[in-house]
């Protein structure tokens, strides 16, 4: 099958220092990938990379074909944690923001979705919990056209019922032939849905297996990926 | 449904689907759920709802009307088989379980006629 994404020997440094070194990785088309790693492994840059929002690295980055960041941007859904927006911001207006930035933005599926997500058009980004702001930022990501999506850490500091909520969203709404891409430092409660683990460690990807072919050898997915980190520590 | 994360999960989906049939819950001619409904009931991947029913229309527990979607067969002698597998899957499992517990293959047999006597 044909790559949606190929990364080849990508090295990015940030004032002298390596925080991503010579990572390969190629995904297919149709797939639900987590970008695995501890907290500072570069999982959030690699993701920024990707999107075109990180610049000046070494090595290409191939998304459908185009490697001009303007052109990749075109073919992904990521949504940067709505850092541009103050407190005060209605989801209203970020919603009217995205429909005027992207094209791509379906208000059908964008009004499914927050029903969906019992979002409420005039609430403030201030009185957002920490659920509810992940729950926004998955619709919005959600109700682009993309062929690839980008979600950084959409499961952390959030109860069970908001990623019940989240989880079944994704099932839901993916399209086919979409790859989405999702980073966390902890597997457990997403591993039954996953197709692909990717594991970033010393700042490259160490391993990139499916994840039923794991299953396959009676290990979890949350054993084989604290093995990993266990090898390293004997 | 809970799943263990240690062994296929399409395997273990469609044993959930040959019991949902072996019960009942799933008659035979009728239409299952479909995919994207099989997989958000699940908590799985699409990707592994469709390799289950991919293999159970090999087997022929399933089969597809085109655009309709996955219907359960009314083949009786398969239905019946599919019944019998599981009930050897299920006795494999207590017969391991009691030898792990020390409990020879004679005494099984033993022990549970009691059993069901009410000793």
């Amino acid at each position: 099958m044909d790559n949606l994404l190929e990364i080849k020997d990508l090295t990015y440094k940030k004032n002298q220092k390596i925080i991503l070194d010579k990572i390969n990785l190629e995904l297919q088309p149709g797939k639900i990938v987590a970008l695995l790693g501890e907290n500072g492994a570069g999982k959030t840059t690699l993701m920024r990379i990707i999107a075109g929002m990180a610049k000046n690295y070494q090595g290409s980055v191939t998304l459908l074909n185009e490697t001009k960041e303007a052109m990749r941007k075109a073919h992904l859904s990521f949504t940067d944690g709505l850092t541009g927006f103050g407190d005060s911001t209605k989801i209203q207006d970020i919603v009217h923001f995205y429909q005027v930035i992207y094209t791509d933005f379906d208000d059908e599926q964008f009004d499914q979705l927050r029903s969906f997500m019992k979002l409420d058009l005039n609430m403030r980004l201030s009185h957002l919990s920490k659920g509810m702001r992940e729950k926004l930022i998955i619709a919005l990501t959600f109700s682009r056209k993309a062929d690839l999506y980008l979600l950084d850490e959409p499961f952390s500091g959030i109860d069970a019922m908001a990623r019940k909520k989240i989880i079944n969203s994704i099932i839901l709404w993916k399209a086919d032939q979409a790859t989405i891409l999702i980073s966390d430092h902890f597997v457990n409660e997403i591993a039954t849905m996953l197709d692909e683990v990717v594991v970033i460690k010393d700042k490259t990807v160490l391993t990139h297996q499916s994840t039923e072919a794991i299953r396959t050898n009676n290990l979890s997915i949350e054993e084989y990926y604290e093995g990993l980190y266990l090898k390293e520590d004997e | 449904m809970e799943f263990k994360d240690n062994i296929p999960i399409y395997l273990q989906i469609k044993q959930y689907l040959y019991r949902q049939i072996i019960t009942g819950k799933l008659q035979p001619g009728h239409k299952i759920p479909s995919v994207r409904e099989l997989a958000v009931e699940l908590t799985v991947n699409v990707n592994t709802v469709q390799r289950a029913l991919q293999q159970m229309n090999a087997e022929g527990i399933l089969f597809t009307k085109r655009g309709e979607g996955n219907f359960v067969t009314e083949d009786t002698a398969l239905l019946e088989q599919t019944k019998a597998k599981l009930i050897k899957a299920e006795l494999e499992k207590f017969v391991q379980s009691m030898n792990a517990l020390g409990v020879s293959d004679d005494q099984i047999s033993v022990i549970l006629s009691n059993y069901l006597i009410g000793e």
